[in-house]
């Protein structure tokens, strides 16, 4: 309930709309309930009329109840056609807003605070959870709203009639509205959420079978598969089943609920004509009017099962975005250093509820212009190392400084405004070529760009395209080759002329000839620069080049790739191996 | 083409047909239960208006009333179930045949499919079946026969009444249809645009950090805000005209509503017509457009319901790429023949052309070559993936590959891919997917051969230790371990290793590196590899290049000539070791 009221505040800037919407679907209900009323009365007036005679023929006002009906029937359509109109223009205004707060909010997260969950799908699910949120007031507030405040009027105006008769609408109404929606949705929960077990351990096998097909058939098992998924498949109907029979019941209570208050305001007008407290009309406008109040809360039972859902939607997402960042940002960075060098002195790095330090003592100096390829295998610790300078995490103790400044006192974008990023997880965006490289520097000029293309040794592949620049790369770089989207990421980092350039694994990925060419074009853009290096193979390294070597946390091997591969260590060890299983 | 998808759904759905039948019966009864409903109603309050008669004598109306309603609830309850079971048969049976015939393209079709696409497609494109299905088609059937019912009603009540219902009736979808082509199109177009405004918002989610690392973020959040705000603009121009659909119903039912009425009013003050017909038809009017506005919230139903269908069947209609026959491959060890053969995967785009190489039986051949040589496709034609446009594959010298069982070619194969894929459940599990009824010894042992058995015993399960999809908690060797396990287990005479080694680091690869050899050992083996340890070892090496063999020969033999060969080798070697 809590993240359904925090979901309730970002709804504020758009009152109007929203008041609007309800408004109009508040007069559609109350029209149509003023429509039918009004015409029963009306045809039992001019009945009896009909019966009186003349005189009262020609007292009877007829034209005022008929102009009535007109009136609602008029404002019903009306009404209807600009609610519709009036919801959905504030559903997309508040879905554009969810949309824009929950992204800022997931910024200081990423990558570290979001890195935990599997996150490719930890991500799209968080996008199907912020449009359902986008749907609470369409589905859920607008229904509830619009039904209670309609049934609130629609009493009063029995209650003008009969007192008895409006204390019979209000509890069909609410058995009908609340009570039988209520109890489906108990009932129902059980199943619902066997539905949507069984339906993410189908999904899964689905993308087992689609993405293991080829062992899958190799190994003969394609038809397990098939039976595997058959079976849930069967399961899954089952329980559909059981939710048919639950929405039947449902239904079935409803209409039952409607149809017995019908009947008992039918009974008490006629036990009220009888005693001459109600006017025969009258009670032919009750027994309609009441028939046309439950189409007020006819909504309800969908809305309390989107209810359900968009909680569950509401608590993912706040989960998401009420996570602690992993780093704290200074209001203001010191002055930019002139002599940019990076010293890390005995630095502990690691992560909130881990036991174990990702980085555990590590040593580090590089003078500006020095280049450095880091050696180690996965889990060593590359991944915190290129966190701690980027400020994706936070250093506990020891000291990290860039020009004498400790990186803590930096702003995070300003940090990361010297710096560069190249590696196999870089995102291509769906979009054109322009767009990917414009990312890195909005105000560049086509020139820049097509140079920036020449040196990642690209140039000649877009001016092969029909389109060019505006060449569009498709969702996630799909249309392109994995070493042309790691060309774009170095185009990119040519553009950007940072002082500083981390290459995460550049060539991870791409086929030897592919990743060798690659090495080609990025010495011409590391040149001058600070370029760190993250890797674990030793090609495109040569013997005056300085590396070094992390293992757990630290790093235990530092100097020139000649000096250690004679010096018997563990580079001597990784230059055998290298040596042994050199490329073809 | 929407209409021939339709007809394709509602056939697939046939299986059902008595279900929905069911429904539509049910739903029919139930109409006529309403009608019923109406008299009684419309009796009573005329005996009650008119006649002031006691609620006493009015009780057989009353309990008939209640008895109505009752009925009318049953009746709901049953169609909602028959309208469960007119799409449930036909969702399970759909499931089934789609996954089957995706299994039986096999994997060279989805290289052109995305994975995650297929499989949403295959779950939740046949859940938004079920509303056509349970619920579209049988009021399809309502809508012409419930208004009919009614108007039949009518007619006998009140002549100029049941005039105004015919003439309007007629009307409405006439309308409908007017305005609803129009709105449908502009739906599509907005659907799109939905969907492209989606994907947008999803891009820009997962790139947070490459935005981030380039200090764009708060561009991007004012890029998601105009674009949504431009979405916005465009959607409610085109929903001004799409809700003008229901908005032309709503006008008809209103319209009869107040027509009945006030023409109803004026007759009833001259005498014209009695209090009971007039009534009893206004009581009728709102149930003669109600199947028709309930037709119209299905309406998207349809629409969502037959862009699935579209997906489902072109992936149905999708033809696999081989031919199989019924003969078994000859035994013992086996050699592999290719016989002048090309792939095409479009006319003219060749992937292999003209290649003829023979493997023979027990040896261990390396393919080498860039990326895009046709090394892959040469494998897939080998396993039976991808036919090839010309040329043959022999096995055992003499028998076609299309006239051999597919079944029994592939129990002969143990492949070892460059990212096996780990199965949810236990390792055990995943270990006899290779052999069935592998006990614990067997499994072990091929544990051991893999040298992954130490680390398996320190798991605190063992090999009953649960691995999730994508293998999660295993490290990147490990699973590559594992699959040489499987491969061990399998014990198959055809070994094919598709760039096993590839994701490694160095020091994994080259604990890896001596098991591959000794898998290897004995059997007709095949490996994509581009390490200089594993192409030494082997008997000969093929370097493919632009789909063509252009040299064949041991390592040293290919050294000696000078080729292509020792091009690839020195250009690796003098940007690995620059000594």
């Amino acid at each position: 309930m809590r993240d359904l009221m925090r979901l309730l505040r970002l709804y504020a800037p758009y009152r109007r709309w929203i008041f609007g919407a309800i408004g109009l679907g508040l007069v559609t209900v109350l029209a149509n309930f003023g429509l039918l009323a009004l015409s029963g009365w009306f045809l039992a007036s001019a009945g009896l009329v009909g019966l009186a005679g003349y005189a009262a023929q020609n007292a009877f006002n007829f034209y005022a109840p008929a102009a009535g009906v007109r009136f609602f029937a008029t404002v019903r359509v009306l009404a209807r056609y600009g609610g519709r109109l009036a919801d959905h223009e504030a559903t997309l205004r508040l879905l554009a807003k969810l949309r824009v707060a929950v992204y800022a909010r997931l910024e200081p997260l990423a990558p570290a605070a979001l890195s935990e969950d599997r996150s490719g799908e930890l991500l799209s699910r968080l996008v199907a959870d912020v449009d359902r949120l986008g749907d609470f007031f369409l589905r859920v507030i607008s229904p509830f709203a619009v039904a209670g405040l309609g049934s609130v009027v629609m009493v009063l105006v029995f209650a003008t009639f009969s007192p008895v008769a409006a204390v019979a609408l209000m509890l069909g109404l609410s058995l009908a509205g609340v009570a039988v929606p209520l109890t489906s949705l108990l009932l129902g929960q059980q199943h619902s959420r066997r539905v949507t077990n069984i339906q993410d351990s189908i999904r899964s096998d689905l993308v087992d079978s689609v993405q293991g097909m080829t062992e899958l058939l190799i190994y003969d098992a394609s038809q397990t598969m098939i039976n595997q998924v058959h079976g849930q498949s069967q399961d899954l109907t089952t329980v559909q089943g059981s939710l048919a029979r639950v929405a039947g019941f449902g239904a079935a209570l409803n209409l039952l609920a409607s149809g017995m208050t019908v009947t008992s305001i039918l009974v008490i007008g006629a036990v009220l004509v009888m005693a001459h407290r109600l006017a025969g009309p009258d009670s032919a406008l009750l027994a309609l009017g009441a028939m046309a109040a439950f189409e007020a809360v006819s909504p309800l039972p969908a809305a309390f099962q989107n209810l359900g859902g968009i909680r569950e939607s509401a608590r993912r997402v706040f989960e998401l975005t009420d996570r602690a960042a992993l780093v704290r940002e200074p209001e203001v960075s010191p002055r930019k250093p002139t002599h940019l060098d990076l010293r890390l002195s005995d630095v502990r790095l690691r992560y909130p509820g881990q036991a174990g330090w990702a980085l555990d003592g590590l040593n580090l100096v590089m003078e500006p212009g020095e280049h450095i390829s880091i050696l180690g295998r996965s889990g060593a610790g590359k991944t915190s190392l290129v966190y701690l300078l980027l400020r994706f995490a936070d250093y506990q103790q020891g000291s990290a400084t860039i020009g004498g400044i400790e990186l803590r006192d930096i702003r995070g974008d300003d940090l990361r405004s010297l710096f560069t990023v190249v590696s196999e997880r870089t995102q291509i965006f769906a979009g054109s070529i322009r767009h990917n490289l414009l990312i890195a520097k909005p105000d560049a000029n086509e020139a820049e760009l097509w140079q920036a293309l020449q040196m990642a040794q690209l140039s000649v592949f877009v001016r092969q395209q029909p389109d060019g620049l505006d060449t569009l790369l498709g969702e996630a770089g799909a249309k392109i080759s994995g070493g042309e989207a790691r060309r774009i990421s170095l185009a990119r980092a040519a553009l950007r002329q940072t002082p500083f350039l981390i290459l995460d694994e550049p060539t991870e990925g791409l086929d030897p000839a592919t990743a060798s060419n690659f090495g080609t074009a990025l010495a011409s853009i590391a040149s001058s620069r600070t370029v760190i290096t993250i890797t674990h193979r030793l090609e495109n390294i040569h013997d005056a080049d300085r590396v070094a070597v992390l293992r757990a946390g630290r790093i235990i091997e530092d100097g020139r790739f000649g000096v250690l591969r004679a010096a018997g260590g563990p580079v001597s060890h990784l230059a055998k191996l290298q040596e042994k299983l050199v490329h073809v | 083409m929407t209409g021939s998808i339709e007809r394709r759904l509602i056939a697939a759905g046939s299986a059902t047909r008595k279900s929905l039948a069911t429904a539509i019966v049910l739903g029919f009864s139930g109409g006529m239960a309403t009608i019923v409903q109406a008299v009684l109603l419309a009796r009573i309050v005329t005996a009650v208006v008119f006649y002031h008669t006691p609620w006493t004598s009015l009780s057989h109306d009353v309990i008939a009333l209640v008895g109505v309603f009752f009925l009318r609830s049953v009746l709901t309850y049953g169609a909602e179930v028959a309208a469960y079971h007119a799409a449930a048969a036909a969702k399970v049976s759909l499931r089934k045949s789609l996954l089957q015939h995706v299994f039986s393209l096999g994997p060279a079709y989805l290289a052109n499919e995305r994975s995650g696409e297929l499989a949403a497609s295959l779950l939740d494109g046949i859940e938004t079946l079920e509303p056509f299905l349970a619920r579209y088609l049988p009021q399809m059937a309502l809508v012409v026969m419930l208004p009919m019912a009614i108007l039949a009603v009518v007619f006998r009540l009140d002549l100029i009444s049941g005039l105004v219902l015919l003439v309007s009736g007629p009307i409405i979808p006439l309308f409908m249809v007017l305005v609803g082509h129009q709105a449908e199109a502009i739906n599509r177009r907005q659907w799109r645009k939905l969907l492209s405004m989606s994907a947008h918002f999803l891009d820009a989610v997962q790139g947070i950090t490459t935005l981030k690392l380039f200090g764009r973020v708060r561009d991007e959040i004012e890029l998601i805000m105009r674009i949504s705000d431009d979405y916005r603009r465009t959607t409610m121009a085109s929903l001004r005209v799409a809700f003008l659909t229901s908005a032309v119903l709503e006008f008809f039912a209103s319209l009869s509503i107040a027509l009945a009425a006030v023409l109803f009013g004026a007759r009833l003050i001259h005498g014209d017509i009695g209090f009971f017909s007039a009534f009893l038809v206004l009581l009728l009017v709102p149930e003669f457009f109600l199947p028709l506005r309930a037709l119209a919230t299905h309406y998207h139903a349809r629409m969502s319901a037959l862009a699935a269908a579209q997906r489902i069947f072109e992936v149905l209609d999708a033809e696999g790429p081989m031919r199989w026959g019924k003969a078994l491959p000859p035994p013992g060890p086996l050699s592999i023949v290719c016989d002048s053969i090309s792939i095409e995967y479009r006319k003219g785009a060749y992937a292999v052309r003209d290649v003829n190489v023979v493997f023979p039986p027990g040896s261990v051949t390396a393919i080498v070559g860039r990326t895009g040589a046709g090394k892959s496709s040469l494998v897939a034609a080998i396993l039976g993936f991808v036919a090839p446009s010309a040329g043959r594959l022999l096995i055992g010298n003499i028998v076609p590959l299309t006239t051999v069982d597919r079944d029994a070619w592939w129990r002969l194969i143990a492949y070892v891919p460059q990212s096996p894929r780990l199965f949810a459940g236990t390792l055990a599990e995943n270990l006899r997917l290779a052999r069935r009824d592998a006990d614990v010894t067997t499994i072990r042992s091929a544990l051991a051969r893999a040298r992954l058995l130490d680390d398996v015993d320190a798991m605190p399960s063992g090999i009953e230790t649960i691995i999730g999809t994508g293998g999660s908690g295993l490290s990147a060797g490990q699973i590559q371990r594992l699959a040489l396990a499987r491969a061990f287990l399998k014990d198959a005479p055809i070994l094919i290793l598709d760039e096993a080694t590839a994701h490694l680091d160095l020091e994994t690869e080259a604990e890896i590196v001596e098991t591959i050899a000794e898998l290897a050992r004995g059997r007709t083996s095949i490996m994509i590899a581009h390490r200089l340890a594993t192409v030494r070892r082997s008997d000969r090496i093929l370097v493919l290049d632009g789909g063509r063999i252009v040299e064949s020969g041991n390592h040293s033999a290919l050294m000696a000539q000078g080729g292509a060969y020792t091009r690839l080798l020195i250009k690796s070697r003098a940007t690995a070791c620059a000594t």
